[in-house]
């Protein structure tokens, strides 16, 4: 890492400072990051939630959530750090992967910042922006990165200047799957209580039963056919800490192997979760085991930036920054469906 | 072929020689009623629920060696299976001596016949509804016997295009990867021995093999990045 190295001439002063935007699924997440003399940081964060009452995210609900607390979440983020609008060096923000809707209302706010403050856009992408905090907080510089939440599930690693997909879920994401079946088996909503998702609570005291097929092809998971079979073994009349058990150690065990296969495969040693599953208590535990006996070393992204987050957003945007990549803000489109390894990260190993 | 379900007592790991340790498998080196074999067990995951893994040991051990006979049967050239504990894991094969194809290329032998070779091999594999799913220049031993498949650990029963085109593609990234120079040549010669056993439906496959080229995200492409590098 570059410790020493000289923020870009788009910097005002010695230090570089970068305020994130994030709004690409259920929370309106704004950070700042800034490059000190010891390299990148991250200050305070401001973040609200939506919490649907019954059911999934409606993005057009959410939206409408997060016009109303825009303005507030940006003026907590600043008076958190005591830093005034004017000494922002750029605007960054999550153009995607995410909710069109959602991702529209944070292009817009921060479109309307950087053209007011007449300070240079940053555009981010959501999937690069966890694996980046991820790095930072947790000091493995050159880690397989497994990256689970509600919308996304991939195993990937830097080669050759970009993340490449090592292997992804085929159809529904992890979080997705936790929260479905919760839903449909009357769980949840809420999914999540005290810090604990519902189907762990339900795994407690539960022990594998027959019926639910695990499924790795060759570098992907499957997770449809688990949800299917799952209800299915309800509805035949299965003990439901059961099947809670037997679905969790199925979903937890593929992402795990798919992981193991990417660090025998690139012969990398070290092993990083991110996402919003990252804070699992046995997912933790499965990937601490799986890279000890791949003679690796494993840590997690801390608890506060497991969840979608601002902070993530400013830190990609100030290392995209000090790389000179910027957009005008009239050419700033969202992608609902970009890529991760369409991103190049020109700071690799680098700045970071 | 002996077929045993246990193999208590028996502390068989002793003295073989580690070749290899890949993501789920070991493979050793020993001998078996006096020929020289192949040792390959897939070991226990701490991590898994002890039942899940013991299932999925037994299952993929039993499929890789149910390929390995089809794929025999079916004429294509595949290390011999001497024995099978599907409980432990471990799959007992024929050692096959010679160097990997990408090693005899890179020496500079004449490898234009066994590039055809290669095509009528893999041609052989997919007649027989089966693809290989690691089909790369390491995976191929030039043996005195002829050139030999090995490493079945991603294969899978398969008729389907994309699967079919997903072999060729990895061995074409391979051979780009480790012998740019020569890759063209390589790649015609690999198709000319591929269709001799596939007939017209080879057309297909290198037209889907093309376009995975070009999709550039598929799981093929994906894979692409680290082709040319060896596993298990």
């Amino acid at each position: 890492m570059a410790t020493a190295a000289t923020p870009s001439s788009l910097c005002q002063g010695s230090e570089c400072l970068v305020l994130g935007i994030e709004s690409t699924a259920h929370t309106f997440g704004v950070g700042i990051a800034r490059w000190g003399s010891k390299g990148p940081e991250l200050l305070r964060d401001s973040r609200r939630s939506y919490v649907p009452k019954s059911g999934g995210i409606l993005p057009r609900e959410v939206s409408q959530f997060f016009s109303q607390v825009a303005a507030k979440v940006i003026e907590e983020a600043l008076s958190l750090n005591s830093i005034s609008a004017r000494e922002l060096d750029a605007i960054a923000v999550a153009l995607g992967p995410g909710m069109g809707p959602q991702l529209r209302i944070g292009a817009t706010v921060a479109r309307a910042l950087a053209a007011s403050l007449n300070k240079p856009l940053v555009p981010v992408n959501h999937a690069l922006a966890h694996i980046e905090v991820a790095r930072l907080t947790t000091n493995l510089r050159d880690p397989v990165v497994l990256y689970v939440s509600g919308g996304n599930t991939m195993v990937t690693t830097y080669v050759d200047g970009r993340y490449r997909v090592f292997g992804e879920t085929l159809d529904m994401a992890l979080g997705n799957l936790l929260d479905t079946f919760a839903r449909e088996a009357h769980l949840g909503p809420p999914y999540v209580i005290n810090g604990v998702h519902v189907v762990d609570k339900c795994a407690e005291g539960g022990q594998m039963i027959e019926g639910i097929p695990y499924v790795v092809k060759g570098q992907d998971v499957s997770f449809s056919g688990i949800l299917t079979a799952a209800l299915r073994l309800l509805r035949r009349g299965a003990r439901l800490n059961d099947v809670c058990y037997t679905l969790r150690e199925i979903a937890f065990s593929a992402v795990t192997e798919v992981t193991e296969r990417c660090m025998a495969h690139t012969g990398k040693k070290q092993v990083v979760l991110t996402g919003g599953v990252a804070a699992n208590d046995l997912l933790n535990r499965k990937l601490d085991m799986m890279a000890r006996s791949q003679g690796g070393v494993y840590a997690p992204v801390p608890k506060w930036y497991s969840g979608d987050n601002g902070a993530m957003i400013a830190l990609t945007g100030l290392l995209a920054l000090m790389s000179n990549i910027t957009v005008e803000p009239e050419r700033a489109y969202i992608n609902q469906m970009w890529r991760l390894d369409e991103v190049d990260v020109p700071w690799y190993g680098k700045l970071l | 072929m002996v077929w045993q379900t246990t193999l208590s007592g028996l502390d068989w790991r002793n003295g073989l020689r580690l070749i290899k340790r890949g993501a789920e498998s070991e493979i050793r080196e020993g001998t078996f009623m006096g020929l020289r074999a192949i040792y390959k067990v897939r070991v226990p995951k701490e991590y898994m629920n002890q039942a899940l893994d013991r299932a999925l040991r037994t299952q993929r051990t039993l499929k890789e060696a149910k390929i390995l006979d089809m794929a025999a049967k079916a004429g294509v050239r595949v290390p011999r299976l001497y024995a099978l504990f599907p409980s432990a894991g471990l799959i007992v094969m024929e050692y096959v001596e010679g160097p990997t194809l990408k090693d005899l290329i890179s020496s500079g032998d004449n490898w234009r016949p066994l590039a055809v070779e290669a095509g009528r091999q893999l041609g052989l594999l997919h007649r027989a509804g089966i693809v290989h799913g690691d089909s790369t220049t390491s995976n191929m031993v030039v043996s005195p016997r002829g050139l030999t498949l090995i490493d079945f650990g991603l294969a899978e029963f398969s008729t389907s295009v994309e699967d079919r085109a997903v072999d060729m593609h990895l061995l074409r990234r391979a051979v780009l990867s480790t012998h740019p120079s020569l890759a063209s040549e390589f790649i015609d010669l690999f198709v000319k021995g591929y269709a001799s056993v596939m007939g017209d439906a080879h057309r297909d496959v290198v037209a889907r093999a093309n376009e995975i080229e070009l999709r550039g995200r598929y799981v093929s492409a994906r894979r692409s990045v680290w082709a040319g590098e060896e596993r298990s």
